[in-house]
């Protein structure tokens, strides 16, 4: 992990609830002149490392979730599946949704 | 399975089936040309159920579910189309792949459809002794319990490689059209009623057919169509 300061991350947590919000008052930052753009960038670019460490090293909630796959794809070392009537099981809460996409992006693949 | 219900629902046309039993067709190879250049990666993008991982393999693997089927599907507009349990499914999978490719907005044609190979696959429901049969027909067999359990039988005429297990179960590959896969069976059949296992404690008695029933140990290999599915077939 001592490369990880120059390796890049995968965007994907931007569009979470949390990285929306980070955005949102990125935006505004900017926009009155608060923060230059660029310092914006690093920020979005610090929170992408720092979700990746985060959900690696500091996550240990084990979610398993299980559906009837209705569609599924792999393009680029990214795996798309779409599940009807799945049933997320955290340790003591199950949540039942009716469609959930998921995406899967092999962790390793950005590191080289 | 389907040969059970088969049998049980219409009466098997004995002068076709001597034995009495009709082997299930359990897949269906079948190629077709769509003669057309394919951007595989467009494809993978936009179809539904599709992999493509160039580094691994140079085809898009596609699936459907009715007929359930998996095609490989190349640049060069050819396709592999497999998994259907018949002749007419296996070509309706075939279009059904072609409309795909035709609806992302590819020339799709669909030339030279073809079968390339049937597997069938039955149960005599008696063991067989396998060495007895691999030391008769030496010429068309190869046993070597230590590689594979079955015993590998290459039938000249018609030419069709047969799996044949302890258990009574057997595999037929390699045939073009399904009479092919009947004919060999039928050809097999009486060579296998020959080498029927005959437990060696079995103690002849007045209710001999009913202690028959009793005695002689049930097959046991569900797992013939598993081996041969899983790839893992020496031939």
């Amino acid at each position: 992990m001592i490369e990880s300061s120059k390796m890049a991350s995968y965007e994907l947590y931007r569009k979470s609830s949390i990285g929306m919000s980070l955005t949102d008052a990125l935006d505004e930052l900017v926009t009155n002149g608060t923060i230059s753009p660029l310092l914006a960038v690093k920020v979005l670019m610090q929170f992408d490392k720092s979700m990746n460490d985060a959900l690696s090293t500091k996550v240990k909630v084990k979610t398993s979730f299980k559906g009837h796959l209705h569609t599924y794809r792999f393009c680029d070392n990214v795996w798309t599946f779409i599940l009807e009537n799945a049933s997320f099981k955290t340790d003591n809460e199950v949540t039942a949704v009716d469609r959930v996409k998921i995406v899967a992006c092999d962790a390793k693949i950005l590191a080289h | 399975m389907a040969e059970a219900v088969l049998e049980g629902s219409q009466p098997v046309d004995l002068a076709k089936h001597p034995s009495g039993i009709i082997p299930t067709l359990q897949n269906i190879v079948s190629t077709v040309n769509m003669d057309c250049r394919l951007e595989l990666k467009t494809i993978a993008l936009h179809a539904r159920n599709a992999e493509y991982n160039p580094k691994r393999f140079a085809a898009v693997i596609m699936r459907i579910r009715e007929p359930k089927t998996t095609a490989l599907i190349f640049a060069s507009g050819k396709m592999v189309c497999t998994g259907a349990k018949s002749e007419q499914q296996s070509k309706l999978a075939a279009r059904k792949y072609a409309r795909i490719i035709q609806k992302l907005g590819f020339p799709a044609q669909f030339k030279d459809f073809k079968i390339q190979n049937i597997v069938g696959s039955c149960d005599v429901k008696f063991p067989i002794r396998l060495e007895g049969l691999a030391y008769a027909h030496g010429h068309f067999s190869s046993y070597e319990p230590e590689l594979f359990p079955g015993l590998i039988y290459r039938m000249k005429q018609p030419k069709i490689v047969l799996l044949i297990f302890v258990s009574g179960k057997i595999v037929l590959t390699g045939a073009k059209v399904r009479d092919e896969i009947y004919e060999a069976f039928e050809n097999i059949y009486p060579v296998l009623t020959e080498f029927r296992k005959i437990q060696q404690w079995y103690v002849p008695s007045p209710y001999s057919d009913l202690t028959l029933d009793l005695h002689v140990a049930k097959p046991n290999c569900t797992d013939v169509l598993k081996t041969c599915n899983s790839g893992r077939m020496p031939i």
